[in-house]
């Protein structure tokens, strides 16, 4: 292209560029600090609206939170270091929306849509408020498809439907972000869109994460939504409503999305500062009074919608972290009681070595039974019997010699299905194995193995099975089961075992 | 009880000294500034000053302009602001070379910008666009 032609061209542009008047209205910051700015003025300004700090380079966006009669509290989302008492501040006539669109998947972002991982600009066309009302009865239907975390012990006892909302509630270091980043890794192939969004995260954390689902080809359907914990808490508070807000998109397409929360109890945090910070009235532990209404409204916007609208779903694992096991605490009960299930993990279990920590007596899961495929739920139903049984009688294993055959047989039952439900991080198992697995132990096919050599016994099923009775896997994947695919499912464990 | 606030005086002093006579205004002056040493407002002074007239504009429904320039104003564009904006308002002018050129106009809390500054931002945006 010649220069003259670029100089034609830019004349085009400034030809077509119409000269127009903008009619704005300003206030004035009447205080500024920690994270919050009070302005007056702005008589017209909406609850939730963004408004503008500065121009051009410096330009930094707040969020109307406040509206009293002659000022207006807001929350700063960014840099407040160049903000001074008396600067002048735009409406912007936008409620605090984000971008959406395919364009996300595969990228992280922070709470405002803006991409931060070093890639280019993200550039969708399409926005949508982060604060919407969640889908009416109407529009709903019950849960009836499953959602495979790939691992064992949620899929067979605590098993998620899609358009579920299963809390992930344990200690600090008791596995639960990776219970959800391994349910993101499973979804590969399924045609699921995955959000992650780490709430007050440390940022090396993230950074592990990130690389974690690349190295498993888990980016390419995932979005990552990033308020770190250097960020002001308004980008906690905000971001796993940026979340559901991408999610929504994919929803109202017709797709299945799976929904991580990494974690609300920092959410929680974030919200009550803000809170206290704009003088709102403090409740129970300084938290203000709407901190239920913070996480019911987050937490109803996943739902399975009706063929009629759509039929796509968002399902939610949210994370919420407790002080030494107490799940009684306020905020814990709070989204315990607005989920449809938890997955309680527990420190004691995870240092015994038995991870994921899962402890099957106080977790839940309300609505997924009615979603699990039909082999899983013929050999849960054993397993489910075996492993209370074996509970009740775990404490009497020591006196083995003096126990009479039957309960000794229990125990030993029991101690193969507790061994087999251990599952290393990462390494996801697809439904049909997770099946064949848990039949042939809770058959007794594995009853001549020793409890230490259960792990290897276990990788030998799956990998004989992978590859010669593919057709099998097939099937139960499918979820056919019938007197003929148990009489298969039989004969091959009985093949390997001999 | 709460702590008033600079409005609240500024108010009650539009409210007693509205519908007096001129004579009178001397004594409810100096009752008031009575009343705000009781108070402990003295030292507000100014700041009850500020909000006191923008109050008084406001309830007598005179509007505040403020013209931004490059130069003086002359009579004819001050005029046809007049018309515009109406009879009742107030101009203040103030010459500020940032803009240059074209007019920045703000009434009360709106302001209309006209200015070349920001037409050339806003052309720049389309470009890269």
């Amino acid at each position: 292209m010649s220069t003259n032609n670029i100089v034609e061209e830019i004349k085009k542009n400034i030809s077509l560029f119409q000269k127009e008047t903008e009619k704005e209205e300003t206030g004035k910051v009447i205080e500024v600090g920690d994270g919050i700015a009070r302005l007056s003025g702005l008589s017209k300004c909406q609850a939730s609206e963004m408004i503008e700090f500065g121009s051009g380079e410096e330009t930094t966006y707040g969020l109307a939170l406040n509206l009293e009669e002659e000022t207006i509290g807001c929350v700063l989302l960014g840099e407040y270091r160049h903000i001074k008492e008396g600067d002048t501040v735009k409406r912007t006539n936008r409620i605090l929306s984000v971008p959406v669109g395919d364009e996300l998947v595969g990228r992280v972002v922070n709470p405002l849509g803006q991409a931060i991982d070093g890639g280019k600009e993200i550039k969708t066309g399409k926005f949508a408020p982060i604060e919407k009302i969640a889908p009416g009865v109407m529009t709903r239907e019950p849960v009836t498809q499953p959602l495979q975390t790939g691992i064992k012990a949620i899929d067979a006892l605590i098993p998620i439907g899609r358009g579920q909302r299963e809390l992930i509630i344990g200690d600090r270091q008791t596995g639960k972000t990776a219970v959800a980043i391994d349910a993101i890794i499973n979804q590969k192939g399924k045609d699921i869109i995955c959000v992650y969004v780490a709430v007050g995260q440390k940022e090396s954390k993230v950074a592990r994460i990130v690389a974690k689902l690349k190295e498993a080809g888990a980016m390419e359907y995932t979005i990552v939504v990033v308020a770190g914990a250097s960020q002001p808490a308004a980008m906690s508070y905000i971001a796993p409503y940026s979340g559901v807000a991408m999610a929504e998109y994919f929803m109202d397409k017709g797709k299945d999305v799976l929904c991580v929360y990494d974690d609300l109890t920092k959410q929680a945090w974030a919200y009550r500062e803000i809170s206290l910070l704009l003088r709102r009235p403090p409740g129970r532990e300084a938290y203000p009074g709407d901190v239920f209404y913070l996480h019911s409204r987050l937490l109803e916007r996943s739902c399975r919608r009706n063929q009629e609208s759509g039929g796509g779903s968002i399902t939610a694992l949210p994370i919420i972290e407790t002080q030494a096991g107490d799940i009684s605490a306020y905020i814990p009960t709070n989204v315990i009681s607005i989920t449809d299930g938890q997955i309680f993990l527990e420190t004691d279990l995870f240092y015994k070595g038995i991870r994921p920590a899962l402890n099957v007596g106080v977790s839940v899961s309300r609505v997924g039974g009615a979603a699990q495929i039909k082999p899983m739920k013929k050999v849960a139903g054993k397993l489910k019997l075996a492993m209370a049984q074996f509970r009740e009688m775990e404490a009497f294993a020591q006196f083995s010699s003096d126990l009479d055959a039957e309960t000794k047989n229990q125990i030993d039952l029991g101690q193969r299905l507790a061994e087999v439900l251990k599952q290393p991080q990462y390494e996801p198992v697809s439904v049909s194995q997770q099946v064949a697995v848990i039949y042939a132990v809770s058959n007794g096919f594995a009853s001549a193995v020793a409890v230490k050599d259960m792990k290897e016994w276990e990788n030998g099923l799956h990998a004989f099975l992978e590859k010669s009775k593919g057709v099998l896997l097939a099937k139960l994947e499918a979820g056919e089961w019938d007197e003929k695919v148990e009489a298969e499912l039989k004969d091959a464990c009985g093949q390997f075992k001999s | 009880m709460r702590k008033q606030s600079n409005l609240q005086f500024a108010k009650a002093l539009y409210e007693v000294t509205k519908s007096l006579p001129a004579e009178s205004l001397p004594q409810v002056v100096k009752q008031f500034f009575i009343t705000l040493q009781k108070y402990n407002k003295l030292k507000k002074i100014d700041y009850i000053l500020e909000d006191f007239i923008s109050y008084s504009k406001k309830q007598s429904g005179i509007k505040t302009i403020e013209v931004e320039t490059t130069r003086e104003l002359d009579e004819k564009t001050r005029e046809k602001i007049i018309n515009t904006f109406g009879a009742k308002s107030e101009i203040t002018q103030k010459i500020n070379k940032q803009i240059l050129g074209g007019i920045r106009i703000k009434i009360d809390d709106t302001v209309h910008d006209a200015s070349l500054k920001t037409q050339l931002y806003k052309l720049k945006q389309a470009l890269i666009k």
